[in-house]
């Protein structure tokens, strides 16, 4: 029992990690159908502009004296900075092909990410950078079972931002203006919508989590590569798919499913085949339900 | 198009005298096959700059007799074999006289198949795998030791020095990680070591909690981390502090890396590594360190292995007065002197002996911990 309870621990955390990331597939596929393969690159972004953030206050001394301020800050500057980050990839890359086919702003995606990951290569190397997360470690002990500071402050945070997300998209004037222009984009900009702008926030909203979802990665693993942001990526956008693409509940759902899948796969069959099992759940949900779980008719897509 | 054609030609003429240029300066080749690029690019390029110092100091002793100049074609494995081949041709293609490399023993096996189709030296720095060297092929050495020679050594360090009953073991189903993890398993059943428990992990994981919660749960004496880089092995090690595991971790030479430490900080204190034994003090290892440190800074795993693996080349080459290779084997095989990393005697095989002890990581340093010989050092 004690096993099964640090194994569901375990994938609770790494499942809110993916369904952080699966966010931004999921909510950019809703506005304008579009699977953007750039959006890993926004999560190793995040990941290190952290590390460069933390480093730089733990060298000023201020991660001692105020740990939490110094991490609060890192993350919204983090998420501000991978949300301009993809504003402007989505202007360089996706904007002036938003009238050609789909399939070449996603090929445009497809070379964005390559851009970006051999960016972050070239620019801070190929080594791993460590993260001054010492602080934070340490946790509590019940018998056989460790929680550790991060996993709990990985899963609220993650639950925060959720309700955060879903009270904006539900509850606002700006969420229901992104639900309008994913329904139609025509109709929404005649009642005074101004699409561009709205897919540009969706833009900054999904890279802003991802990239938080970077940080807390970084933390929790204790080091971030130029390449990280590529197996997340694939998984995340599988969670996504798993979901139901275009439903913000349905990826919350699909990446906890992923993660809950791979570490219960790992922890009570083999760590070989946690990627295998992670795909079948997604291959078997496909089969009987082509939508996702939460999905609907792929017309009648919700941000 | 006859205009095109013409101008082809009146370019191919132009670029003749070059071609001869290149062929008249005599410039001794070597090639080095290491992944420069990707997970293992520290280690690889560790091995560059090994055969680069070795190079350098061969020159600044008067070079070899008949060359103008001595020149490395590095190239990229990538820890590949299908790129290991590639990069092996194209040393084939460049008419190396030997090649120093590769570093996964997943890539040293097909490339030397390859360079042995030509009679290419080859003289690999880290693959530690029995076949690289037990398939006979007659011109692959081998500078490092041997995992048949590290696993026993292994199990013996924790049966002597650690006193353990229990093992649980890992690895992440490359040939290297994997070869040693059932060489310790085979010697810890003969020496009475009961593996309780063992799994695979794949490479490039990043998320251990799944497998590390499994060896707590198994509470074996010694958790034996067998992987094939020094960055999963950092990530696995602040996992492991993380999650609370008891067992005495210990490792391979894979983890003999500045760069684990850096990483993995406090969480590396306290683990075992078994590692080759290089006798710091001597002559010949502080002139190869200071030319190298001077150079490319630390010196990571295997810098000292490739830097003797190329001078043993170069001075076998110098010896022979030719690069034919095998009058170049004739003469590695009589080779007989102090290097940096040991003393360099190859066996008839290939090998040059294995003498591996455990290192244990204090204050961020590796500490010569135990000996075969003399158990634990005071």
């Amino acid at each position: 029992m004690d096993y099964f309870i640090q194994q569901l621990i375990n994938g609770l955390t790494l499942g809110g990690i993916y369904a952080l990331i699966a966010l931004g597939y999921t909510m950019v596929y809703g506005v304008i159908q579009l699977i953007n393969f750039a959006h890993g690159e926004f999560f190793a972004a995040g990941g290190y502009v952290g590390v460069i953030l933390l480093s730089y206050l733990a060298g000023l001394g201020f991660m001692e004296t105020h740990p939490w301020i110094c991490l609060s800050m890192s993350f919204i500057l983090t998420m501000g900075y991978c949300a301009f980050l993809a504003i402007g990839v989505e202007k360089v890359a996706y904007l002036p092909l938003r009238k050609q086919s789909r399939l070449a702003a996603l090929l445009s995606a497809l070379g964005m990410s390559i851009f970006l990951s051999n960016a972050l290569m070239l620019t801070q190397g190929v080594f791993d950078k460590p993260y001054p997360g010492e602080l934070f470690d340490g946790g509590w002990e019940f018998g056989l079972i460790s929680i550790s500071y991060l996993q709990v402050m990985i899963v609220t945070m993650t639950i925060v931002l959720l309700v955060a997300l879903n009270i904006l998209v539900f509850k606002t004037k700006m969420g229901m203006a992104m639900r309008a222009t994913a329904q139609d984009k025509t109709m929404s900009a005649l009642v005074a919508i101004g699409s561009n702008r709205i897919i540009s926030i969706t833009f900054g909203i999904g890279a802003g989590l991802a990239a938080a979802a970077g940080i807390m990665v970084g933390l929790y693993y204790g080091s971030v590569r130029y390449d990280m942001g590529f197996v997340p990526g694939i998984k995340a956008f599988a969670a996504a798919v798993l979901g139901g693409i275009g439903n913000i509940t349905g990826a919350m759902l699909g990446g906890l499913i992923i993660g809950m899948v791979e570490i219960f796969g790992a922890g009570y069959i083999s760590g070989q085949y946690k990627d295998v099992f992670a795909f079948i759940i997604l291959i078997a949900v496909l089969y009987f339900k082509p939508t996702g779980i939460m999905g609907v008719n792929v017309d009648d897509t919700r941000v | 198009m006859r205009k095109r054609v013409l101008s082809i030609i009146v370019m191919g003429l132009i670029l003749v005298p070059f071609m001869f240029t290149a062929v008249c300066a005599k410039t001794l080749k070597i090639g080095s096959m290491s992944p420069l690029t990707g997970p293992y690019a520290a280690d690889g390029n560790d091995i560059k700059n090994g055969v680069l110092t070795a190079i350098s100091v061969i020159e600044a002793e008067g070079g070899i007799p008949g060359y103008d100049k001595i020149q490395l074609f590095p190239q990229d494995t990538a820890c590949d074999p299908k790129q290991a081949v590639a990069s092996a041709n194209k040393l084939i293609n460049l008419e190396v006289a030997g090649v120093i490399g590769a570093y996964c023993s997943s890539s040293t096996i097909p490339g030397s198949a390859t360079l042995d189709e030509e009679d290419i030296i080859m003289i690999t720095p880290a693959s530690t795998h029995q076949d690289v060297t037990d398939r006979g092929l007659p011109y692959m050495f081998r500078m490092c030791g041997r995992d048949d020679a590290q696993a026993p050594a292994a199990v013996k360090f924790m049966k002597e020095a650690l006193k353990a009953k229990t093992i649980f073991i890992v690895d992440d189903k490359t040939t290297y990680s994997q070869g040693l993890a059932e060489g310790v398993a085979k010697a810890a059943k003969a020496m009475g070591i009961e593996v309780v428990g063992s799994d695979h992990v794949n490479q490039g994981d990043k998320d251990f909690s799944a497998i590390l919660t499994m060896a707590k749960r198994a509470g074996a004496d010694v958790f034996y981390m067998s992987l094939q880089n020094h960055s999963s092995g950092s990530i696995m090690a602040i996992q492991a502090k993380r999650i609370g595991l008891k067992s005495q971790i210990v490792s391979q030479d894979a983890m003999y890396h500045p760069n684990f430490m850096k990483v993995a900080k406090a969480a590396a204190e306290g683990i075992y590594v078994t590692y080759g034994h290089t006798d710091r003090t001597t002559a010949a290892y502080k002139a190869y360190e200071k030319i190298f440190t001077a150079k490319y800074g630390e010196i990571g795993a295997y810098g000292t292995y490739a830097y003797d693996g190329a001078i043993a080349l170069l001075k076998a080459i110098k010896a022979a007065g030719s690069t034919d290779p095998k009058k170049v084997k004739a003469q590695l095989l009589k080779l007989d002197y102090e290097g940096a990393s040991k003393h360099i005697k190859f066996a008839k095989n290939g090998d040059s002996g294995s003498s591996y002890i455990a290192f244990k990581v204090v204050n961020g340093e590796y500490v010569p911990y135990w000996t075969p010989a003399d158990g634990v050092l005071k």
